[in-house]
């Protein structure tokens, strides 16, 4: 089998595909066929890696046109056919690259960002819209003494947004934030929504508030990339939706 | 030659973090409360610092959950399982310091956000861990690391503490005998910066990369104990290195004690179960130690699999339940190794889990240079000693992160504003090196040297150890260390060079490998982690030490250190 590899660095007019043939050995991830691309092929191929696990969230990639972990993803059971993910439309995973589905895996950077050198791709917008919801916990209360007490039954709802481990997945699968880049994307809006519910906080609807705005809860058209990528199977669907009614509520009530 | 001209820019800040994880991160918050000027310095964006996979949780007598006959925790009994734990090597002092802390460190977490599991009462919820004597575990389902790095990242940047991103430290400088800031390249870039500042923290993490088999992250390559050793500052008990029984072959990510706590058994490749043999009375749920020697010795004994693993039975739990108490596993096991649990045994190997040892620090974080300090992983205050216990490292980091930053803000008034010009050279310093490596003709592949080493150390160093094979291996590492200077990346450029910074990491590697291998020929004894089966006993009248290594004169020197004791008398450890 062979992976196909996007190239790119300053300086290049237009990106280049590189072919690397590879043995699929079983339990062989992208992340490893790249590491091995890297020892024997060439060393200046530039990609992000740290865990190796699927929870650090920094190898987020665009393998055969569906944004994903390169350290989760299986070649193996790419070429079976079987990681299909069908994904609403949008420019990155529509443009035409030849490339044949049953030998070959196509890897390239994740869109909606711009590309630094190969794979990696310059992080800094998303986590600047992530600044911008004010991710930081704010009590209702003065500090206490022991914990806060939280009911067990608050807790999995809450975890459902705080298991996002920021890897941009949904970012670079969002046709909204393709056709508008100012979005603030899925991924910050979730967080936001994560504060919101925390029964801790008290802050109530002028968390929401915060992405009242038209780059924030109303741009999304629920095209739902975001939860059909997500490694972590956060929805930001349901955040959206839900901060959508209560804001509408608010306004009603006014 | 005409060095300055890549020079980006030299940065002035009261204190430099060196690391990002949660001995950082909390490090940083403290100094940016203090109202000091700080900057943090991190390989990687912080939220991808190894301190995020940590799994199982942190220790806490916070007594939510009352153990046998209704008892209830308290901090010596936390500080007794933890000395017991360390095989008596851990420093009784900073014990103390630690489980006395501990308590008040999980609930400050709390305070800044963190969601933690939650019991009935809504009180935090806590569990039992190997070798503690209460459920003193607080967790977050499996993702304790993760939910604590996040909120500490978010509090951090609240604050708009000024990070440096994807910069590689290169080297400490110092001047007057005083550590006065660091160099480090832009990795995006290729440029070259200097940092001056009064006081330097280093919270690196662990070292985990120089084995082949580790849980670790894969940037763990112990960067942080090869620059203070560089920079003439020792390195405390680098012989202890912890083994997990079961992680994933292939990958080696960490299959949690948990699988075996709901009953999953361990079988060899004659179908056998053989924990029987080797722990009649606690089989398959034997301390980490126990288990893990006990699966070497099967592989060893041509009783594991092709590739060298034995197999992880779930099967018999059945569906259900599985899906019930292990879906982390399962998940981790169906991505990583293709295995679903629930209808085939697991392959696991044990794997290198954890650095006992590191920079060597007083009960402050101060290390002996003036304006260095250590925390964290990359530390050894000695609270581990020869075996560290799950759930007590993230408790390290976050209470030492804090404790060591104020001893920080404590000293830095007797410090003056350093000079430039010390960093300037050292920048210099830097890229002369960097022109030279990049210079030279075409070598051995880098990556190969690297597997070769950390497939050594594995062999060599790795759960078994004698004084011959272990001698062997020395002279191995050492002409590997001769061979660095042959080694170049084929990749001439300087900006994203990730083949540069690796081997720049592999230059530290080795010399990790080469201390760790002195320190283990020298430690005649078995002791916690340390198993030598030329030397079976703990041998208290010997090596009741702390192991010291500093660089003096491009040599290893070997001194020994008292172990500060106090509160426990050394008693044989068992279980
Ligand atoms: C799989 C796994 C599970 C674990 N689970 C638990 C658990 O349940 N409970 C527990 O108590 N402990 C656990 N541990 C141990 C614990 O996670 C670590 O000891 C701890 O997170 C270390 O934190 P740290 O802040 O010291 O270092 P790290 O989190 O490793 O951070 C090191 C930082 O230093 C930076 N750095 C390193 N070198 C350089 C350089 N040259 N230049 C610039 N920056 C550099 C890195 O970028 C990073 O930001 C686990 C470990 C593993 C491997
Ligand atoms: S929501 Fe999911 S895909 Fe998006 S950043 Fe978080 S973990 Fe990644
Ligand atoms: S390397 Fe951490 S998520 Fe892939």
């Amino acid at each position: 089998m062979k992976i196909k590899v996007y190239r790119y660095h300053d300086g290049m007019k237009n990106p280049r595909y590189d072919t690397f043939e590879l043995e699929p050995k079983p339990g062989l991830t992208i992340l490893g066929a790249l590491f091995q691309f890297q020892q024997n092929f060439d060393d200046s191929i530039a990609f992000h890696y740290s865990c190796r696990g699927a929870v650090c969230g920094t190898c987020a990639m665009l393998i055969n046109k569906v944004p994903r972990l390169a350290c989760r993803t299986q070649v193996a059971s790419l070429l079976n056919g079987d990681l299909k993910i069908p994904l609403s439309p949008y420019h990155a995973i529509e443009e035409n690259i030849e490339w044949d589905n049953k030998e070959e895996v196509l890897i390239e950077p994740l869109p909606h960002l711009p590309v630094i050198k190969d794979l990696i791709v310059d992080m800094g917008k998303f986590f600047e819209y992530y600044k911008d919801i004010e991710p930081v916990f704010k009590p209702a209360d003065s500090t206490p003494e022991k914990e806060r007490l939280m009911d067990p039954d608050s807790i999995p709802e809450l975890e459902l947004y705080t298991n996002c481990i920021l890897c941009a997945a949904c970012f670079g699968s969002c046709p909204i934030d393709d056709s508008d880049p100012e979005y603030l994307g899925p991924a910050a809006l979730a967080k936001l929504y994560r504060f919101y519910i925390d029964p801790r906080e008290e802050n109530g609807i002028e968390r929401l508030k915060i992405a009242d705005i038209p780059r924030g809860w109303w741009d999304c058209k629920f095209h739902g990339n975001c939860r059909r990528v997500c490694p972590k199977d956060v929805p930001p669907l349901i955040a959206i939706a839900k901060a959508r009614e209560q804001l509408e509520k608010e306004g009603e009530d006014r | 030659m005409g060095v300055a001209s890549t020079v980006e820019s030299i940065h002035y800040h009261d204190v430099i973090i060196i690391g990002g994880g949660l001995t950082g991160l909390r490090a940083a918050l403290q100094i940016s409360n203090s109202g000091l000027s700080g900057a943090l310095v991190s390989k990687v964006h912080p939220l991808r610092s190894h301190s995020v996979a940590a799994q199982g949780g942190m220790n806490a007598s916070l007594g939510n959950v009352p153990g046998d006959d209704g008892a209830s925790d308290d901090w010596k009994m936390h500080a007794y399982d933890t000395v017991k734990g360390s095989d008596y090597l851990a420093d009784q002092d900073a014990v103390e310091k630690m489980c006395r802390e501990a308590v008040a460190t999980v609930y400050e977490l709390e305070h800044m956000g963190t969601v933690w599991s939650r019991l009935e009462n809504g009180k935090i919820a806590q569990r039992p861990f190997g070798g503690a004597g209460f459920p003193r575990t607080c967790y977050a389902a499996d993702r304790t690391g993760h939910n604590a790095l996040h909120t500490l990242y978010e509090q951090v940047l609240n604050k708009n503490f000024p990070f440096y991103e994807e910069f590689f430290v290169t080297s400490l400088v110092k001047d007057k005998g005083r550590c006065i800031g660091c160099t480090a390249i832009e990795i995006m870039t290729g440029k070259i910066h200097g940092f001056i500042s009064k006081a330097v923290l280093m919270a690196t993490g662990g070292f985990g990369r120089i084995f082949n088999r580790s849980t670790n992250a894969l940037i763990n390559t112990g960067d942080g104990q090869a620059l203070a050793l560089e920079a003439g500052v020792p390195l405390k008990d680098m012989e202890f290195v912890q083994f997990h029984p079961t992680t994933l072959y292939g990958t080696n990510i960490l299959m949690s004690e948990g699988a075996r706590g709901e009953g999953g058994i361990l079988i060899n490749s004659q179908g056998k179960r053989f924990m029987e043999k080797y722990a009649p009375n606690s089989v398959d749920l034997a301390p980490r130690d126990v288990v893990a020697r006990s699966i070497e010795q099967e592989i060893r004994e041509g009783r594991g699999y092709d590739g060298g693993y034995v197999h992880l039975d779930l099967t018999h739990l059945g569906s259900d339940r599985i899906m019930e108490r292990l879906p982390g596993i399962r998940q981790i096991a169906m991505d990583f190794a293709g295995v679903d649990p629930i209808k085939e045994p697991v392959p696991v190997q044990p794997g290198q889990h954890y650095s006992m040892g590191g920079i060597d620090v007083d009960i402050n974080g101060s290390t002996i240079l003036p304006g260095l300090y250590a925390a964290g992983e990359c530390a050894c205050i000695s609270v581990h000693g020869a075996n560290r216990l799950g759930g007590n490292s993230l408790l390290e980091t976050v209470i030492f992160g804090r404790l060591v930053a104020d001893t920080i803000i404590k000293d830095i008034n007797n410090f003056q504003i350093p000079d430039i010009l010390p960093v300037e050279s050292a920048v210099n310093d830097v890229e002369f090196k960097i022109k030279e490596v990049m210079g030279r003709e075409k070598g051995a592949n880098i990556f190969d040297v690297k597997d070769e080493m950390t497939e050594l150390m594995f062999q060599k160093f790795g759960i078994f150890r004698n004084g011959q094979t272990m001698k062997k291996g020395l002279n191995e590492i050492l002409k590997m260390e001769n061979k660095l200077s042959e080694l170049t990346p084929n990749n001439k450029d300087l900006a994203v060079n990730q083949t540069l910074i690796q081997f720049l990491e592999l230059e530290g590697m080795l010399k990790i490998a080469e201390v760790v291998a002195r320190g283990a020929i020298k430690r005649k004894e078995s002791r916690g982690s340390h198993m030598r089966t030329d030397h079976p006993d703990r041998d208290d009248k010997n090596f009741l030490k702390h192991t010291i290594i500093g660089l003096e004169d491009n040599n290893l020197n070997i001194n020994y250190k008292p172990v500060t004791l106090g509160m426990f008398e050394p008693k044989e450890r068992v279980y």
